[in-house]
């Protein structure tokens, strides 16, 4: 083998080095698009979100009855894809969150009201989240999220292994007992791809909740997002949701 | 020959496995699967084809137009027809065949209380009764009336 002169491999160093410094200065190094974090709802149109502001709920669960007339959820006490939890916090920090029947019989007289430090309604369903634990945890593909951001369940093609429903780090999904699959809210996709708003949307009397497209600048839940400040939940499990809330308290859970 | 003999044992074991798998795989797999992505490209189709049951605040004015109208100009402007008298895209579709529910008089303190009965945890804004000690005995529709319920 041929000595390589000491200039020659100095050069062919520099050079080396050169062409790699010229290459990444002309295409930014394609392997960090993975890590932009540009929200999607920028290059995919459109984006579904949601809102709910709780500065408005009264707990009226008009969107519960709502939400399982128009997605055949069963009618027992424990199958919801959306319920409102009241929270009451007391001036001694004792924490208390009821929702009988997921709100539809109403909530029971707070004892005591002198001593409730604060007390409101907590609307809940699908996170929608970015990175979804229940669609990471599929075995089979049933449950995935479509190209409008919405988290959704295939019912032919789940096996009932329930895996999904212990992932979900928010609740929102149960088994349904009569088609023995996972069931979850679908912010009534049906709805949306119809140009409708969800049915629990449809029925609230107050204007708590909303759905809109992110990727329109001009729409209620962008406009939603921008004018409140506005928080998700389990921010710290990093599944990034697409619903947000408006005042949101520390203690929601 | 004799020392790759064992190799080959396992390399035909290895395409073996392969093969039955491919195979299995070409049979189970539904036709739709990874179209989109990891998931029934169909599933997408089974979602969107699912019926409707709430019409929708817009087909209600059509048909009702004075009622419609009284309530767009009062405090229940942003509550939506279907929130009081339940889902109607059945009644969109034959309005004589399916009638819109109405709560019944003696079921209308429950019904009207449901949202205005007053409780520290509504908003402080919200106009609420303690239905206790307002008119206990009266039906609220005596006084208020639900399509523009201000006196």
């Amino acid at each position: 083998m041929r000595e390589l002169p000491r200039r020659d491999f100095l050069k062919l160093t520099a050079s080396a080095l050169l062409t790699a410094a010229a290459a990444a200065l002309a295409a930014p190094a394609a392997w960090a698009e993975k890590f932009y974090r540009e929200p999607p709802w920028r290059r995919k149109k459109p984006y579904w979100g949601f809102g709910v502001d709780i500065e408005k709920c009264i707990g009226c669960a008009r969107c519960v009855d709502a939400c399982k007339t128009e997605n055949d959820v069963p009618r027992e006490p424990f199958y919801f894809r959306t319920w409102v939890e009241r929270y009451i916090i007391r001036k001694d920090n004792e924490i208390k969150i009821d929702a009988p029947n997921g709100g539809l019989d109403g909530y029971p007289p707070v004892a005591d009201p002198e001593t409730v430090a604060k007390s409101f309604f907590v609307p809940k369903l699908c996170n929608l989240c970015e990175s979804s634990p229940c669609v990471q945890v599929c075995p089979v593909g049933a449950t995935f999220k479509t190209e409008d951001g919405v988290v959704l369940i295939d019912k032919k093609y789940c096996i009932g292994c329930r895996y999904c429903i212990q992932a979900c780090p928010y609740g929102t999904r149960y088994f349904h007992p009569v088609l023995q699959v996972a069931d979850k809210c679908s912010v009534c996709y049906h709805r949306l791809k119809r140009g409708m708003v969800t049915a629990c949307v449809e029925v609230c009397p107050t204007g708590a909740r909303m759905v809109g497209d992110l990727s329109d600048p001009e729409s209620n839940v962008t406009k939603f997002r921008e004018n409140n400040k506005v928080q998700t939940l389990k921010a710290n499990m990093g599944t990034e949701p697409k619903l947000v809330y408006k005042g949101l308290d520390k203690e929601v859970r | 020959m004799k020392d790759i003999e064992h190799l080959l044992r396992v390399a035909v074991i290895f395409l073996a496995s392969i093969t039955v798998f491919l195979v299995v795989r070409a049979v189970v797999k539904p036709e739709s699967y990874g179209k989109i992505g990891r998931y029934r490209a169909e599933a997408l189709d089974d979602s969107k084809a699912l019926p409707v049951r709430y019409a929708g605040q817009k087909e209600c004015g059509p048909c009702h137009k004075a009622q419609v109208k009284e309530k767009a100009g009062s405090s229940h402007s942003g509550v939506s027809c279907e929130s009081c008298h339940g889902a109607l895209a059945a009644h969109v579709a034959a309005p004589k065949g399916a009638k819109p529910a109405k709560p019944a008089e003696a079921e209308m303190r429950r019904f009207c209380l449901r949202c205005h009965e007053a409780s520290v945890s509504k908003p402080a804004k919200f106009p609420v009764q303690d239905g206790t000690k307002h008119n206990p005995d009266m039906a609220c529709g005596m006084c208020h009336k639900p399509h523009a319920p201000k006196i």
